[in-house]
């Protein structure tokens, strides 16, 4: 037995050489190396747009490479399609779920694998008996005939796991699989995966969030710029070390200050209530109590969903709360059109870039004019000016360091990072009193996200009041003066970015509680 | 409450259907109006609702593959022109083979439009709605004008006609040469009797006098079921219209499968439109499809894109029509039933605590029962609106509930969700 493994182990469950691939104007991948053993949990970890996915879809039949070959199981391939690393027992679990919402899970399990009679008729016991056993094994407890729009996230991937072990694949590539999962689910996932993995499976797992990969996968293959940088394993790396492998070289710091926070106070919430969605449920916000002074930066921490997203909506006047008071530069506001608050200074970069910053099929230069159609600088009289625009939205561009060949281009056009800096561009070019950040820097890559850093702080010299809400927690303790954590729609820990630590943070953000005293 | 919502569908559908006949035998007893519950009433309510119903499994077809079809009219004047075309110079069942064929090419024209050329779907419905106008016309000025009974705007009669069913010993069909009795034509004729006789004449309007093409497109609705929720063809079109990108990640051809399911569409379209134009009438008229496409659809949504509920709004829609046609005095006594059932509904609604609704419900039933009782003529528009109205407010009321296809008219091209 033992020497049988030991045999294996010449037997590599993937092995990927010189793998390139270009396309039009761009080569996505070159060169790259990737050996995963049999039985593993093989974690593929780089920046956004690194090439992590490309490579994914290389092997799972996609596309195919233009040099390097690809080695399953010890013999060669070739895929032509999906259906061709299908059959030789590679699965994938797509990022975003390929799931029909009103078909049950036993429909969407064995869809274009239906067990059938001679006459095309699905046998539905056949399928339901193997579902049932995949689930067992898998640990999953839920009624097959059940419609998947009634399934949550996690659930949702478990049947995509589901659908992919249905065709019996042995080497599964989740693509960010935790990035749709609250912290309990990647738990869940993890301990699915161990099952598979002590089953016999071989997980091929895409992340770029550090401490998941160190503290569950086996073994590391760092992608750096479309090729591979290292293959290493947990217990040689830090989290630090990692993350420098990642992005090539020193991280951006984001702390340090030399300038002093202002005496006067840019944004003061006072009591603020906020009745739930349902009525009769409990305050979405209860009791808030903040206040932004010029030239400071108050970081918000907390699990999301626990009420940031209804403040800063609060603040803005999309929502009407039910007591409370919200005052910019001493002007209570809480009864004014959001029109008018933003007019008064209020900035916002919203939660979902796509959902409220964007259009994404307008032009850049559209989506810089948005929230400032009354900017006389933009426009004539009643009519927008386009030439004033299309300059203005030039100066963003440059200054935030846009990479895009024109402000024509639709916005779809542009990559995450960049979508961003335009949004960051566009609400800090209002000189505002008060902006209202929520996750700055999310989904950018590392330097993106250096410049972004840089326009807050400079901003923040200059006397704007910052609000900060980020899930980053070194994004938080490095630029923020002041540290809120939220839970459950309160306020419940006040703390000093100078002492507070990640994992402190992250005891506060589960619910433990401080003696508030402001 | 508690009981009925602790029957199965099945039971549900019956316990309702009962209750509904109860309410039209008060109504019957109550104004005389015999017809509203006789055999001939719900036979011919089988026959107007017959071309609706397969314009309504067209729409089911359609959009539960992804595609929104607005052409079902078009597809359904095909199928007239080129019913009464076969019926003319072969008969009537070759007439509805030709029409059914030439459904299936516009259905397939359709789909080359959407899938091939990624045409919006309305758009392209509608131009096939003006092609097929346009072009039976031009049709009929080369292949009709100067025959026979023939013109610009209508064809010869049809040679032929189908044969009729009567069910043996329920309404008197035949075995061999020998009639059996007519049991339930007996028992509809007992009047003063409440209920039964009802039931009697309901029943014989099913078993009686009915066309075998109207038996035929009863049987697509089972049949239709069946395909889309049994086997293994019906799984994949509807998971195309609900989310193409799963199938084609798993090897499914969505593009194959939008062309099957609008030939199969515009197919049973086309049948609806042979039927008005060679078992309704033995002529093809202009126009004579009238929107009937279009209140097709309108099933097929308040249907909830599912072939029984298809049938019963196809039955809602033809019940009034079939009134209207037995004879016009009926029509005043609908509003005495649609007056039951609104305080039935509003009965309901009180127990469920809504008391904004109820109100609503109840001043409703008023109107409706003071308009039977102080108008003695009702006007002739409104009895020929009525199946629109009834259409339209069930329509409006079942609304909520409904579930599309998530994915009916988004555009969608093969290939490039990878």
């Amino acid at each position: 037995m033992t020497e049988q493994s030991h045999l294996g182990q010449s037997h590599l469950a993937v092995e990927l050489h010189g793998i390139t691939k270009r396309f039009p104007g761009v080569i996505a991948n070159h060169d790259i190396e990737l050996l995963v053993r049999p039985e593993t949990i093989h974690a593929i970890v780089g920046e956004n747009g690194a090439g992590k996915s490309t490579l994914m879809k290389t092997l799972y039949g996609m596309h195919q490479p233009d040099e390097g070959t690809i080695t399953v199981n010890g013999t060669l391939v070739q895929f032509k399609t999906p259906t061709d690393a299908i059959a030789a027992g590679i699965g994938m679990v797509h990022q975003h779920f390929m799931l029909a919402d009103n078909l049950t899970i036993t429909e969407n399990i064995i869809l274009g694998a239906e067990p059938v009679d001679h006459r095309g008729r699905i046998n539905f016991k056949e399928a339901r008996d193997r579902i049932e056993a995949l689930m067992t094994s898998l640990g999953a407890t839920f009624n097959p005939d059940t419609n998947v729009s009634e399934l949550g996230v996690g659930q949702r991937q478990r049947v995509e796991i589901l659908k992919v072990l249905y065709r019996g694949a042995k080497i599964l590539i989740l693509d960010e699989p935790t990035a749709v999962l609250v912290p309990q689910e990647v738990e869940e996932l993890f301990t699915t995966l161990k099952r598979l993995v002590a089953d016999g499976a071989t997980v091929i797992f895409i992340s770029h969030k550090l401490d998941e990969v160190l503290a569950y996968c086996d073994e590391i293959t760092v992608i750096r710029q479309g090729t591979s940088v290292a293959h290493t394993e947990p217990s040689q790396v830090t989290r630090r070390s990692l993350a420098e492998l990642m992005v090539g070289s020193d991280l951006p710091d984001p702390s340090g200050r030399e300038t002093k926070v202002g005496d006067d106070v840019r944004l003061q919430v006072t009591g603020l209530n906020l009745a739930g969605d349902i009525a009769g449920a409990k305050l979405a916000l209860e009791d808030i109590n903040v206040a932004v002074h010029a030239g400071e930066i108050v970081g918000i921490a907390g699990v999301e969903g626990n009420g940031q997203f209804e403040l800063c909506e609060s603040i803005l006047g999309l929502r009407t709360i039910l007591s409370g008071s919200i005052s910019v530069c001493g002007q209570e506001l809480s009864h004014t059109e959001t029109r008018e608050r933003i007019n008064m200074g209020l900035s916002y970069i919203p939660f979902d870039r796509h959902r409220e910053g964007l259009l994404l099929d307008a032009p850049l230069w559209e989506n810089t004019f948005l929230g400032r159609e009354e900017n006389a600088g933009l426009t004539n009289g009643p009519f927008i000016s386009r030439n004033k625009i299309e300059a203005d939205c030039r100066t963003i561009i440059d200054r935030f360091g846009v990479l895009t060949p024109s402000e024509q281009v639709p916005a779809f056009a542009l990559s995450g990072g960049n979508q961003q800096k335009l949004v960051v561009g566009r609400e800090m070019a209002g000189h505002p009193k008060v902006l209202l950040a929520a996750h700055p820097t999310r989904g950018v890559d590392v330097g993106a996200q250096a410049a972004i850093w840089d326009e807050l702080r400079h901003a923040r010299d200059n006397g704007l009041g910052v609000l900060l809400i980020s899930a980053d927690l070194e994004e938080l303790i490095g630029l923020s003066d002041r540290i809120l954590v939220m839970f459950d729609g309160r306020v419940t820990a006040h703390l000093n970015p100078a002492t507070a630590t990640p994992e402190m943070l992250g005891t506060y953000m589960t619910g433990e509680e401080q003696g508030v005293d402001g | 409450m508690k009981f009925f919502k602790s029957l199965t569908t099945g039971q549900r559908t019956i316990a309702l259907s009962l209750g509904f006949m109860l309410v039209l035998s008060i109504v019957r007893l109550f104004t005389n109006a015999d017809d509203i519950t006789s055999s001939g009433t719900i036979s011919s309510t089988l026959r107007v609702a017959t071309p609706i119903l397969l314009a309504g499994l067209a729409g089911v077809w359609a959009e539960r593959v992804g595609i929104v079809n607005i052409g079902i009219e078009g597809m359904m004047i095909i199928g007239t022109w080129f019913g009464a075309y076969g019926a003319w110079k072969w008969g009537s069942w070759a007439g509805i083979a030709l029409a059914i064929f030439a459904g299936s090419l516009v259905g397939l024209l359709h789909a080359l439009a959407t899938v091939r050329f990624n045409v919006n779907h309305v758009v392209s419905g509608i131009a096939i709605n003006i092609l097929a106008a346009g072009s039976t016309e031009y049709l009929s000025i080369i292949f009709f004008k100067g025959q026979k009974g023939g013109g610009e705007s209508q064809s010869p009669a049809g040679k032929g006609g189908y044969g009729e069913f009567d069910m043996p010993f329920l309404s008197g069909g035949r075995i061999g040469s020998w009639r059996s009795p007519d049991i339930l034509g007996w028992l509809e004729k007992k009047h003063d009797l409440p209920l039964l006789p009802d039931l009697a004449g309901v029943l014989r309007g099913l078993v009686s006098d009915i066309y075998v093409p109207t038996i035929v497109a009863i049987a697509l609705v089972p049949i239709t079921a069946y395909i889309l929720w049994r086997t293994r063809f019906g799984l994949r079109v509807r998971s195309s219209g609900e989310s193409p990108q799963a199938g084609e990640s798993l090897g499914v051809s969505i593009n194959r499968l939008r062309y099957q399911a609008m030939a199969i569409s515009g197919g049973l379209a086309a049948f609806g439109g042979a039927y008005l134009s060679t078992v309704f009438t033995s002529t093809y008229r202009q126009g004579q499809t009238g929107g009937q496409g279009y209140i097709g659809l309108a099933t097929t949504i308040f249907g909830n894109w599912n072939p029984f509920g298809v049938f019963r709004g196809a039955i809602l829609f033809g019940f009034p029509s079939a009134l209207k046609f037995r004879d016009e005095k009926n029509v005043p006594s609908l509003l005495l039933v649609i007056a039951v059932i609104l305080i039935a509904l509003g009965v309901v609604s009180l127990m469920k605590n809504k008391q904004i609704l109820t109100m609503g419900l109840f001043i409703g039933s008023a109107i409706s029962a003071a308009t039977y009782f102080l108008v003695d003529d009702v006007p002739q528009e409104f009895v020929a609106a009525t199946p629109y109205i009834v259409t339209i407010l069930v329509l409006a009321g079942a609304q909520q509930q409904l579930r599309p296809p998530a994915y009916a008219g988004i555009p969608y091209r093969a290939g490039e969700n990878h």
